[in-house]
Order: C-alpha cells, then sequence, then structure tokens
C-alpha cells in the first residue's frame, strides 16, 4: 500500500518563479542583468569597455560605501536620513581643513571622529530617549546641513584640489578605479558580517523583532548604537572620498544622496521601516543597477531626467516583490 | 542565504571581465568631435536652449557633436568630463553652475589634452566665455538708479540684494556691481538702508528668505531690488506680492531671463541681456573653430582678459517687450551669418 501523502510533492511552475524572484538578491541580480544585456545590445560593446565601467565605478565609490554601512542601520531598524547631510558636512571638513593646510591622514581622522559624534547624538537621541529614527535623523539631517553651509562660507564652496590626493582616488587595478574595487571589498564584508557572523544575526534579529531580540539576550541598544555610528562613519567617509574626488567641497554635495543609497537599496532588497529584511550584496546590485541606467542614458544622449522615472518603476516593482515575498510576514 | 549570493555574485564577477575586452575596440574618429555639458538646473529654459544652439552650430560646421547634462550636480559634472575623454571628443563647451568641480574637471581634461570653454565662471584651466560681470552690474544699477531717481527722487526706504552665493565672485561682480551703478546715479543713498538675503538665483528656492526679509521690515515700502540674476530678483517680488506690500517694489535683474515673453513681471523693470542661449556663437567662433582648424589659440582663463567677451545689454522693460522671446532669438540667430551674436541682432542699446 502506497501512502499518497509520503509522495514527494511537485512545485508548481508558478512556485519555481516565486522562488526565483523572492530570494533575498534573485530578483536585483536578474535586474541587474538585464541592465547590463540592454545596455550590451543598445549602446552596444562600448557599454563594458573597462574605460566606461570606469566611469561608472568612480562615481559609484561613494554611494557604495555609504550604502554599506548606512545598511546596518536599516537592518536593525533605524533609518538614518542623515547620511546625505553627514557627506556634505564631511567634505565641507575635509576640505576646509585642507584648506587651512592640514595634513590629509590628520585631517581625515579628525573628519571622522566629528562624524562620529554627530553618530552618537542620533544614538542618544533614538536609543537613549526612544525618539522616532525618521524625526530625530530628520533633524539631524537639517541641522548638519547647516552646519556644512556654514563651514562653506559665503562663496558657498570650499576649493581644496590637491593633485596627490586626486591621483590616489584616481588610481586603477586591473583596469577599474582602485576605491572602487576597494568599495566593492567593503560591501562583501559587509554581506559577510550579516550573513555569517553571529554580530550580523544579531542586527538582523534585533531589526526583525526587537522584543524577541532582548529575550535572547541579545543588547538590542547596543546594536543599535554601533549600527547608527557605523551609518555615521561610512556617511563621514564618503565626504572625504567626495572632496578628494572633487578637489571641492559645495553646497550642493551630497544633497539628495541618501534618497539615491535608499532607493537603490530599496530595489536591492532591503526595507526602509521593516528591520532584519536585506543584504549588502543586493544593495550593492541596486546601486550598480541604476548607475548603469543613468549610464545607457548618458551614452545614447537621452535626458537624465528618465533616470527618476526608471528608478521610480524599479522602487515600485521592488515594493511589490517585498508583497510577494512575505512583506510583514517577516516580523 | 550567503550560498545563493554567492552563486549570484559569482556569475556576474564571471561574465562581466569575459566581455570587458570585447569594449575596447576603438572607434575611427576622423571628424572633430565637439563635447557639450549643460548646466541641467531646471531652473533655466535657456541651460537647454545652449545646447541646442551649440548643436546646431556643430552640425552646420560638418562636426559631430555629443551633449550631456552637469545635472546642477558637482560630482555629475565631473563624470561627464570623463564621459567625453572617453568619447573622443576633441574640444569641450561647458556651463558648470557647480563650479566646485572644476578644478578635477581641468585635471581629467588636461590629463587627456582636451580644450575645455567654460562659460561665465573662470578656472584657470579653462577658456573663459562670458559676460563683462562687473561692467553687467553697474550698467543694470545705473538703469535702475534712473528709474530711482524719476520716481522717488532716489530716497528708497530699502535697497535689497537678491544674492546667490555660491556663483562665488560673480555673484560678487553683479550685486555688487548693481550697487556701485545705483549708487552713481543716487550717491546719497545711506549705507544702512541696503540690505540681502540668499535667493539662490532662483525665485522659487529663493522666497522663504525673501519674506524673512521683508518680515523683518515692516515698514519699508518703496523697496528697489538688485540681484545676481532675474530668478533672485523675482522672489523678492513675488514675496511683497504674497504679502501685499509689491505696489512700490521695482527691480532690476541680470540675465535677462524673465524680461521678455508674455508674462513678465510689472515689478521688474529691467534686465542686463546676456542672451546666454546664444554663447555658442563666442565659443565656436573665437576658440573652438580656430582649434578644429588646427591653430589653437592661447588659452584666456581669467574673466578681466577672457578669450571670447559677451557684451552687456541693459534695457528696460519697455524695451524688451521689442526683443523676440527665446525661440524667436535662436531661430533668427540660426538663420544669420556665422559669428553674428545675439547682441548684434537684438540689443536695442548697443553701446
Amino acid at each position: 500500500m502506497t501512502d499518497i501523502t509520503a509522495a514527494p510533492v511537485r512545485k508548481g511552475l508558478s512556485e519555481d518563479w516565486r522562488a526565483i524572484l523572492t530570494g533575498s538578491v534573485a530578483s536585483i541580480s536578474i535586474t541587474f542583468i538585464a541592465v547590463i544585456a540592454i545596455g550590451w545590445f543598445w549602446v552596444g560593446p562600448k557599454f563594458l569597455s573597462f574605460g566606461n565601467v570606469s566611469i561608472m565605478g568612480t562615481f559609484l565609490i561613494v554611494p557604495l560605501i555609504v550604502g554599506a554601512f548606512s545598511g546596518f542601520a536599516l537592518l536593525s531598524g533605524v533609518v538614518d536620513l542623515s547620511i546625505g547631510s553627514m557627506v556634505a558636512f564631511s567634505s565641507a571638513l575635509f576640505a576646509l581643513l585642507i584648506s587651512l593646510g592640514w595634513d590629509p591622514a590628520t585631517t581625515a581622522v579628525v573628519t571622522l571622529v566629528a562624524c562620529l559624534c554627530f553618530g552618537g547624538i542620533n544614538a542618544i537621541a533614538i536609543v537613549g530617549f526612544g525618539a522616532e529614527p525618521i524625526a530625530a535623523t530628520l533633524g539631524m539631517l537639517v541641522a548638519l546641513r547647516g552646519i556644512a553651509w556654514v563651514l562653506l562660507g559665503s562663496q558657498g564652496t570650499i576649493f581644496a584640489f590637491n593633485i596627490d590626493m586626486f591621483n590616489l582616488i584616481s588610481l586603477q587595478l586591473f583596469g577599474l578605479p582602485l576605491f572602487f574595487l576597494v568599495a566593492i571589498a567593503l560591501t562583501v564584508v559587509a554581506a559577510l558580517i550579516v550573513t555569517r557572523t553571529r554580530a550580523g544575526r544579531h542586527v538582523q534579529a534585533v531589526g526583525g523583532d526587537d522584543k524577541a531580540a532582548a529575550r535572547a539576550g541579545i543588547s538590542v541598544r547596543g546594536v543599535r548604537v554601533a549600527a547608527l555610528l557605523l551609518s555615521s562613519f561610512g556617511a563621514g567617509l564618503g565626504g572625504i572620498v567626495y572632496a578628494a574626488q572633487l578637489g571641492s567641497a559645495a553646497r550642493a554635495t551630497g544633497f539628495g544622496l541618501e534618497f539615491q543609497v535608499y532607493a537603490a537599496l530599496m530595489i536591492g532588497g532591503y526595507s526602509i521601516l521593516r528591520g532584519g529584511v536585506g543584504n549588502p550584496i543586493g544593495g550593492a546590485l541596486g546601486l550598480l543597477a541604476v548607475a548603469g541606467v543613468s549610464n545607457i542614458l548618458d551614452l545614447k544622449a537621452i535626458s537624465p531626467y528618465y533616470v527618476n522615472i526608471i528608478v521610480g518603476l524599479l522602487l515600485l516593482a521592488a515594493v511589490l516583490l517585498d508583497r510577494i515575498r512575505g512583506g510583514d510576514a517577516y516580523e | 542565504m550567503l550560498r545563493n549570493t554567492t552563486r549570484a555574485f559569482a556569475v556576474m564577477a564571471l561574465s562581466v571581465p569575459a566581455v570587458l575586452g570585447l569594449g575596447g575596440i576603438a572607434e575611427a574618429q576622423d571628424k572633430f568631435k565637439l563635447g557639450m555639458a549643460v548646466g541641467g538646473n531646471t531652473c533655466c529654459e535657456w541651460m537647454k536652449a545652449q545646447g541646442d544652439v551649440a548643436r546646431a552650430l556643430a552640425e552646420k560646421e560638418g562636426w559631430d557633436y555629443v551633449e550631456l547634462s552637469n545635472n546642477n550636480d558637482p560630482a555629475t559634472a565631473l563624470k561627464n568630463a570623463q564621459i567625453f575623454v572617453q568619447e573622443g571628443a576633441k574640444a569641450v563647451i561647458q556651463f558648470n553652475g557647480q563650479a566646485a568641480s572644476n578644478p578635477a574637471i581641468s585635471a581629467v581634461m588636461k590629463q587627456a589634452g582636451i580644450p575645455i570653454v567654460t562659460y561665465d565662471i573662470a578656472d584657470p584651466g579653462m577658456y573663459f566665455v562670458g559676460i563683462d560681470n562687473l561692467a553687467a552690474g553697474i550698467a543694470g544699477g545705473e538703469g535702475l538708479g534712473k528709474i530711482v531717481k524719476e520716481k522717488w527722487d532716489c530716497n528708497p526706504d530699502l535697497v535689497v540684494s537678491a544674492e546667490g552665493a555660491g556663483a562665488g565672485i560673480v555673484n560678487e561682480w553683479r550685486t555688487g556691481g548693481m550697487r556701485t551703478g545705483l549708487g552713481n546715479i543716487c550717491p546719497d543713498i545711506p549705507k544702512e538702508k541696503y540690505v540681502s538675503f540668499e535667493s539662490q538665483g532662483d525665485a522659487a528656492v529663493g522666497l522663504p528668505a525673501a519674506r524673512d526679509l521683508l518680515a523683518a521690515h515692516p515698514d519699508a515700502k518703496k523697496i528697489a531690488v538688485v540681484g545676481l540674476n532675474d530668478g533672485g530678483v523675482l522672489a523678492l517680488i513675488n514675496a511683497a506680492e504674497q504679502l501685499g506690500r509689491a505696489d512700490d517694489v521695482i527691480g532690476w535683474g541680470q540675465d535677462g531671463a524673465f524680461i521678455t515673453g508674455d508674462n513678465v513681471n510689472p515689478h521688474l523693470v529691467g534686465s542686463v541681456f546676456y542672451f546666454l542661449e546664444g554663447y555658442a556663437v563666442y565659443a565656436i567662433r573665437d576658440v573652438i573653430k580656430p582649434i578644429a582648424e588646427g591653430k589653437i589659440p592661447p588659452l584666456k582663463a581669467d574673466a578681466g582678459d577672457p578669450a571670447s567677451k559677451v557684451q552687456p545689454c541693459p534695457v528696460t522693460a519697455e524695451q524688451a517687450k521689442a526683443v523676440p522671446d527665446m525661440a524667436e532669438r535662436v531661430k533668427q540667430l540660426l538663420a544669420a551669418p556665422a559669428g553674428t551674436t545675439e547682441y548684434d541682432l537684438f540689443c536695442p542699446n548697443k553701446g
């Protein structure tokens, strides 16, 4: 006698597709490959030439670094809206001190410490006083933008072009920008931490359900403080890279970066309002996909305003996928 | 989760380098190619028109042309410079409203051996094509001064300057020049009547700061406004209209962006036309064409000694009515003999 209930159940085709689309980085991987394919067929081999990839890579360094670090805050369930202004503040302080003749290494350390102090204020407000992360970091966004403008003075720009720093930031390895490869490596390290270490699992647990995490003996406050400090550190690093790349800091520096980064992270599988979801590699692929779309439009001389439409549509698709793969069922 | 992630990433990591090398095939580049980076600020129609004119003139010369938008962002402007290098441009024109990235753009272009023209905002490594900002400021200030003298006997309650600090020295030349020009006609206006606000050169962006300024001077009625550009001056005028205090507000702008057409604000009594959309005539006539012909002109990067100087054209709102709108001006400019400027065609007050 055969027990039919014990027979292996063949998954339906729709379930297979659902599994492909709902993996943590599967959907963004498909999107990324689609962007490469479109670029290849529409623009031609030039799209994937070392020169072109190098140009894209150069301008992804800052978003990749900022995304890799701020992703920890998202995973732990606290969104840090101040990252764009933190980049502006960091670049302004770095450029100001360089223009005053400070040594670049010392300046970088001082700048990062200053950014960590502001990250600490975010942490005190959110973790210490239980403030809403969006409200607290929105306040910091406005305050830091103001501080950056004060540092930039009435001219609104500090020129600190240093050919040695520019050459350093422009170094190439295997035909690609060295710091782009460093940013990719940072992303991979972040992914390993998130998926392979106890600390990473703690971050995800805190973001997924902070009460359950606390019952399991995880220091929810400690994890969130660390995540917010990491977020500000990454933004500080991004500001320094910006100042070195551009040879200056200006009022427009970092403006809207928080939306660029978070849109890409959401496309890559993160959730802004729900912690515990996302993978740094998915976030990086989100940034690469958006940069690829932007580059295709550049090379085909199409208005860059279309990038916003495409990013918006990708975001809507990401939200839909989020619902398909369970949405709030994660909590 | 990481295993799937690693697989997906590995497939991409293996597939991308496999095709990377195929893209390195250089295309034959016989024709002269001009690159143009437009400002990309949605504030102003003329930014797009600068590209349209450059494209039409390049096509007339039989050159290839590639246009990118700086999107009003310094990082994008630098990225565009690198794309021009990759695309094999032989010369580049840019309007970079966010001049913070100019030193880096200069370095990229110098390394690639590509000459670059910059409009209105000077950089030591770029050919300067633009207005004499100080002269334009003084001319505008004197134009406003004549009206202030006639209307208020040189006794306004307030002289407001709509600044745009982001433009750096250009802002100081224009707004400072306008105050100087006003002072030339009305030398006895007390210093304490001169006040300023940060308009960022944009009517909408500058509106809150303009409202604050008016709130801080509740008794001021006769208000004369100068500014970095027409947009900045309109910020104050619009704020005064919102507060019901615009009856005795008169403004004189710079750049002529909002002094023509059907919807000119009646309180904007004059401006200084630069005919910004037609700058490519100067750049191509005096810099790009000689380069294309192998006669590279000496680098003139200083706004005081430019590669090509754009003449300012101060006009009252009444005179501006005789000046066609931008679309018509561009049409007539492109139909005119090579090298003819919009100043030649349209300025009613040629100096």
